[in-house]
């Protein structure tokens, strides 16, 4: 990040006008926005055709919300996401970039793709396929020797049958970036290890784990990062249900707010926002802080 | 090999057929519904319930790719190519407009020293980690404002706005490494700044670039939430949101037409992905590491 000192200095304006598209973007599609939801969030809604500002409420959305108790569910839910993508899916990246990195594999290009590829595809078509998959005559069922259970519509299992398609998705995105952090291991120390005679339980334990460290940490808070903007694959798989009881924020967010059959209260809707943005807002902030400190991660 | 160092095949043959076994059945776990969904689209529609578990049915049929696309018409009176056009026209128009902004930005970050200069890169950079849906319900009525609601705008502004700060960070570090040295020949030489940045520091840049687009490919072909909600009427639907319609609706649809439906929409990003998977990973690394 650190550059050179010998940059054109000043030029008056200039900077400013090359700076201006940016920051107007900036102004108008995220800045406006999150003021406006604010706002929002304070007044409740009263129809599309009348002033947005007209019933003021104070708390009351956010009372609404707390009242529900499928508020408290999406938190839970939301959690749980969290939990499995910074324990669960690192682990599972981290295991399988070290034993492809160290496994000699002819195909290993090949193989981090193969992994990583589900990444790129629509969540949405990720979430079709899983959903049919999953259902009471799919083939996991089938896998699972013929028994008979409609995953989706379970009230404790539906979740982490979400939890877990997300994973399957996404844990190639922690591989590959585990991976360029192996690749700028220095082998020299494992080569060091080995005059010692260490074995490989050794090396992986005490050299290659300890030194991926801000690496594990880069994975964690992306993926904490990203259990909150979660939506499409809840909105595809399970719409929330059975009932509510597999809602996270977001997709509370779109019932309350734009879904054809929930209440259509973009106030309480934007209360939500409210409360997504604080969190995720104290999060990047840690990332911040932490990457500065170990100076880019890389 | 570039990684000539690993596990030896005769010190640690236990290790090392462990090492073959978890891959194999990591590949199988990933390609596994892949190719479900395809042996689910060429089958008939007596062998959908059959031998499940078989990758190539007994019957093979292609009738469900020409019926998924024509159910695309029936149900919402658009066909898969218009639902293509749609997505391309948003993401190309999205990028362009993004990477544009980025370049200025980065540009002005990189070349030049100014008052407030750090402040105003952090503010930007901040906006990286605000998700996309809290932005959602002030941004539709934005958009009813700017009255662009069911048109592409309604989508590509938002876009624009969430890809211009991660396309600012990194195109900023990059720009950074160009050595001041061949600045400085085009300064002598009586160049202007804009003339610096399109005939030096732009032609250097092509990897940043095309790491960039990528990057914001991703962000923008598979976004779902905005489409849905900003482009109601059909014949502006983006791919993501007409098979969320076509095939995850209530009613039901033959199975082979389903996995039909799902494979015309996976198979443009597979051919692109394995046309540039060297910018895919390239960009994901960038993006999560300066991000």
């Amino acid at each position: 990040m650190q550059s050179s000192n010998r940059l054109a200095a000043g030029g008056g304006w200039t900077p400013y006008a090359y700076l201006t598209p940016a920051l107007l973007v900036f102004l108008v599609f995220v800045f406006t926005p999150v003021v406006f939801s604010l706002t929002l969030s304070l007044y409740q809604f009263t129809g599309f055709d009348s002033n947005l500002f007209r019933k003021f409420v104070g708390a009351g959305n956010y009372r609404i919300l707390f009242a529900d108790k499928y508020f408290w569910v999406s938190i839970r839910n939301t959690l749980y996401f969290v939990a499995a993508s910074i324990s669960v899916q690192v682990a599972i990246a981290l295991f399988l970039a070290i034993i492809i990195f160290i496994g000699r594999f002819r195909f290993a290009t090949l193989i981090r793709m193969i992994i990583f590829f589900p990444g790129v595809l629509a969540p949405v078509a990720v979430s079709l396929a899983w959903r049919r998959m999953l259902e009471q005559d799919g083939v996991i069922n089938r896998i699972l020797g013929g028994i008979d259970f409609s995953w989706l519509s379970s009230v404790q299992l539906a979740i982490w049958c979400v939890i877990f398609v997300s994973i399957w998705q996404w844990v190639g995105y922690n591989l590959v970036i585990f991976y360029a952090g192996l690749q700028s291991l220095d082998i020299q120390l494992l080569e060091a290890a080995d005059v010692d005679g260490a074995n490989w339980g050794v090396k992986i334990n005490r050299i290659i784990v300890p030194l991926l460290g801000p690496t594990i940490l880069l994975n964690v808070i992306l993926n904490l990062i990203g259990s909150f903007r979660v939506f499409d694959i809840v909105y595809v798989l399970t719409r929330g249900g059975p009932v509510h009881y597999s809602e996270v924020l977001t997709t509370l967010m779109y019932y309350y707010s734009f879904s054809s059959n929930g209440p259509n209260s973009m106030g309480v809707g934007a209360s939500i926002a409210v409360i997504i943005f604080a969190v995720v807002l104290m999060l990047g902030f840690l990332r911040v802080r932490l990457i500065r400190r170990d100076g880019g991660a890389s | 090999m570039r990684e000539s160092y690993g596990i030896d095949r005769r010190r640690n043959p236990g290790f090392f057929a462990l090492s073959r076994v978890v891959v194999a059945v990591t590949l199988v776990c990933i390609l596994g519904p892949i190719l479900y969904i395809f042996s689910l689209s060429i089958r008939t529609e007596r062998t959908v319930y059959q031998d499940t578990l078989l990758l190539i049915p007994k019957e093979v049929t292609h009738q469900n790719y020409p019926k998924a696309w024509n159910l695309a018409k029936d149900r919402l009176g658009v066909d898969f190519l218009e639902m293509f056009r749609n997505s391309v026209v948003v993401t190309v128009c999205s990028i362009a407009l993004a990477i544009a902004v980025a370049v200025l930005s980065a540009f002005s970050f990189s070349h030049f020293r100014f008052k407030g200069k750090e402040a105003l890169f952090s503010t930007i950079i901040a906006s990286c980690v605000v998700p996309a849906q809290v932005l959602l319900i002030p941004l539709f009525f934005i958009m009813v404002r700017l009255k662009v609601l069911n048109t592409y705008l309604a989508v590509i502004l938002p876009y624009v706005g969430f890809c211009v700060p991660i396309a600012t960070l990194i195109l900023r570090s990059f720009f950074e490494q160009i050595p001041y040295e061949i600045k400085e020949a085009a300064i002598i030489d009586g160049a202007r700044n804009s003339q610096i940045l399109l005939r030096v520091v732009l032609p250097l840049s092509a990897s940043a670039l095309a790491t960039c687009i990528i990057l914001l490919f991703l962000e923008t072909w598979n976004e779902f939430l905005y489409a849905m909600v900003f482009l109601q009427k059909p014949v502006f639907q983006t791919i993501p949101v007409a098979i969320a319609k076509i095939a995850g609706g209530r009613f039901q649809l033959p199975l082979g037409t389903y996995g039909a439906a799902i494979m015309i929409t996976i198979l443009p990003v597979l051919v692109i992905f394995v046309v540039f998977q060297k910018w895919f990973v390239a960009g994901v690394t960038m993006g999560a590491l300066k991000g």
